[in-house]
């Protein structure tokens, strides 16, 4: 069911927004609209809000890895509130210290650049402050290439200079020339020399480079000691996250869309009828001083959609949102969709085996990561489906794959029995999206486009379905031809003259391609559960080929349990993703919209802590 | 050639051409998925969703291999071996050609979801689409091996 909604407006004074907004925020209640009046804020929080979001990615390598499905923290609705001083506190020491890592980290790699350069000359005799010109003399650091070493030292001696092979690696030789002030290198260079210009330091090389090694030594053990701190800090608690929570709860309040003027503020958003009293109360435990208007929707008007069902159905709203969320106004699919989706599933699956692991997997994963939202939905359909899936096991005979005493039959042996079951199921699916757009015609007066679009193809496909039962064959071909004869002379009444009129009907009729297609495509669920089980009975082979020792039975154990596994978990995407896609395209096209947009409350939605509901909720 | 080998190379096809499609496909779709990933790693989750869609053909062909394979005999003729090999072909050359497909459909719409999370239902499905005929194929192997 659609939830009839109101659109609020809420008229208050300045002084009161921030309790007010912040009342909305906690009862979550009301979908605050932008309109052409109303302006965002610059909110002050920004800054902060980034402020954590760069602590959360300096600490992430110090924060201990979670646990696969870990739980979400959970913190109190009042802890949430008001952000504590002693959080911000920590949160700062953990800022102070990445910035104390940082400049130690940068101070390190100019160190070790520093020896890295030096490194070569290691063994110059003179000190580094005397390089360079003297009153007479140059002494002259480079490098030469060590191939053209030879050519290099004749040009160096007839030059009539000095040079000393500090040191050589593989390709290279580090040279000391002493030359003549102001003499020309140009011939030099020729034979690859390259001059070298050292930072400017004083002292023998070898000691500065020890100095270095030991500052660097030292600052590394500086570091580990603040990285170690750092850890500590990192690992205790969630105090990073609880502050982005918490300053992008009070970002979101601050930019709330809202008009103003001088002295007044107007908040104008969706809010369900039934939540009214909610909302209310919770406006009036901000404010004394404030006007509340409500009007019904205008016609026109982008409206959003707020699903009301039952505990059961409602787990299978997503799957119907990720297609097209229903349009208010329209018609709220879930009801009939859902049994169907629950019920194929089961077929999809088939096995008594896989639908009690279902119901193990699907109960931890709730206990250890308590999900909230989609994935709880998708996680609850899948408990939900886990009894089809053990039904139809049991019908059709399938545990882990081994087929025995199927009450029905086995699909495995009995193929063509199980696709004219599929195609049953099919049929029935379909003529179910068939009749919901009947009543819907008939609801809306139209009950001749009942007759004409529904109903003739209902008996189409009812009469060729007759007509391979021997005994009711003529009466198949007559339902049949009965139901072309309504599609041929009504589907182009919409057209004006007689010629597109007949053309239409002819055109329409054509549309029994795309009824056959549809129903052969429930086809797939014996191939589902087909695949399921035959993998599943494959895994027991492999299992059963190495038992014999007793440690070929470790080891089947090991096949046993991975080779399930992975076989649930294929079926079950598999189940998933086809079972969505008999619901949108072979069932939601015979009468479903959509096109809606979702009622998404203004409310607390932190992602990475739980907030503690108080009054349980699911 | 014994109808047996025949069966047995008809067997092996299948499972080999289907695996292949399915391996195209997944790395098709993966590449496109390490790409978003890079950008958005929250959409993993979803993204794993299609990436793993074009890797049921390799499965089913998997599976008609495993159904051939208990219906070969010692000394079967060749005819039986022929028709064991046809009914190995549908679900081998399909299940070859829709993997592939698939991949691409699937990196398609992973892309997709990379510029709209909230479209990945809508993704899930245009990939399904392909499957189809994988589906197709599967069930013509499996009701034509009924026939043998």
């Amino acid at each position: 069911m659609i939830a009839s909604i109101k659109y609020m407006s809420i008229l208050c004074m300045k002084e009161d927004r921030d309790r007010l907004v912040a009342s909305l925020q906690k009862c979550g209640e009301v979908m605050v609209e932008d309109t052409d009046e109303s302006v965002r804020n610059a909110a002050s929080s920004a800054d902060m809000l980034r402020r954590m979001e760069k602590l959360r990615e300096g600490i992430k390598p110090f924060v201990p890895k979670k646990p696969l499905f870990a739980e979400i923290p959970q913190v109190e609705e009042h802890e949430f509130e008001t952000v504590s001083e002693s959080d911000l506190q920590k949160a700062s020491e953990m800022e102070r210290l990445l910035a104390d890592i940082a400049i130690k980290k940068a101070a390190d790699a100019a160190d070790n650049e520093l020896i890295r350069q030096l490194k070569p000359w290691a063994n110059l005799n003179i000190p580094l402050e005397e390089l360079g010109d003297s009153e007479y003399a140059s002494f002259i650091l480079g490098t030469v290439p060590l191939k053209r070493l030879e050519g290099f030292k004749n040009a160096v001696i007839s030059g009539v200079m000095g040079m000393d092979i500090i040191s050589d690696d593989e390709k290279t030789a580090y040279i000391l020339l002493s030359v003549i002030k102001n003499e020309s290198l140009a011939e030099l260079a020729e034979y690859g020399f390259e001059r070298i210009t050292l930072p400017p330091l004083k002292g023998n090389v070898r000691d500065t480079i020890a100095d270095l090694e030991v500052r660097t030594e030292k600052s590394n053990k500086e570091m580990a000691a603040v990285r170690e701190k750092l850890a500590v800090l990192a690992a205790e608690g969630n105090t990073a996250d609880l502050l982005y929570e918490q300053y992008r709860a009070d970002y979101e309040r601050e930019t709330v869309p809202a008009a103003e003027t001088n002295e007044t503020v107007l908040i104008e958003g969706w809010v369900p009828e039934d939540r009214i009293e909610i909302a209310e109360k919770a406006i009036r435990q901000a404010t004394e001083v404030c006007d509340i208007i409500y009007r019904d929707p205008l016609p026109g008007e982008s409206v959003p959609t707020s699903l009301r069902s039952g505990k059961a159905v409602s787990q299978f709203e997503s799957i119907t949102n990720m297609f097209s969320v229903p349009s208010y106004g329209g018609t709220d699919p879930n009801k009939v969709m859902a049994p169907w989706y629950w019920i194929i599933f089961g077929l999809m699956m088939c096995d008594v085996g896989y639908g009690a692991l279902m119901i193990v997997f699907g109960v931890l994963l709730k206990k250890l990561m308590k999900p909230k939202g989609t994935i709880n939905q998708i996680i609850n359909v899948i408990l939900l489906s886990s009894v089809t899936s053990i039904i139809a096991g049991v019908l059709f005979g399938s545990y882990f794959g081994e087929v025995w005493n199927p009450i029905l039959f086995s699909p495995l042996k009995e193929t063509t029995k199980m696709l004219i079951f599929t195609m049953l199921i099919g049929v029935a699916h379909i003529f179910t999206g068939l009749i919901v757009k009947i009543i819907e015609n008939i609801r809306a007066g139209k009950v001749f486009d009942a007759v004409f679009d529904q109903i003739s193809w209902m008996l189409i496909i009812a009469g060729f379905g007759l007509i391979f039962i021997p005994a009711v064959k003529t009466i198949g071909m007559i339902i049949a031809v009965i139901g072309g004869i309504i599609v041929l002379f009504t589907a182009g009444r919409a057209k004006k003259n007689i010629f597109g009129k007949a053309v239409g009907g002819l055109v329409a009729l054509y549309g029994i391609s795309g009824y056959f297609s549809d129903i052969l495509s429930y086809s797939r669920i014996l191939a589902l559960g087909l695949a399921t089980g035959v993998v599943g009975m494959v895994m027991n082979m492999l299992a059963g080929m190495v038992q014999g020792p007793w440690w070929g039975y470790m080891i089947s154990i090991v096949i046993y349990v991975v080779g399930h596994i992975f076989n649930l978990a294929l079926g079950l995407l598999s189940a998933y993703v086809h079972d969505c896609r008999l619901q949108y395209i072979e069932f939601y096209s015979k009468f479903y919209e959509g096109n809606g947009r979702l009622f998404k409350a203004f409310s607390l939605e932190p992602k990475l802590i739980n907030i503690k509901q108080q009054n349980g909720g699911n | 050639m014994s109808g047996t080998a025949i069966a047995i190379i008809g067997a092996g096809l299948c499972a080999a051409l289907a695996g292949c499609g399915s391996a195209v496909g997944v790395m098709t779709a993966g590449k496109a998925n390490a790409g978003v990933t890079s950008e958005k790693p929250d959409l993993f989750g979803k993204l794993l969703v299609l990436q793993a869609l074009p890797g049921t053909q390799g499965i089913y062909g998997f599976l008609i291999a495993i159904l051939i394979l208990a219906k070969i005999t010692v000394g079967m003729d060749a005819s039986q071996g022929w028709s064991l090999f046809g009914a190995a072909m549908p679900m081998a050359i399909a299940g070859l050609v829709s993997g592939i497909a698939q991949g691409k459909t699937a990196a398609a719409a992973i892309h997709m979801t990379g510029k709209q999370p909230d479209a990945s239902g809508k993704g899930i499905t245009m990939t399904a689409m392909v499957e189809t005929y994988a589906i197709l194929a599967l069930l013509t192997s499996i009701l034509l091996l009924t026939k043998i």
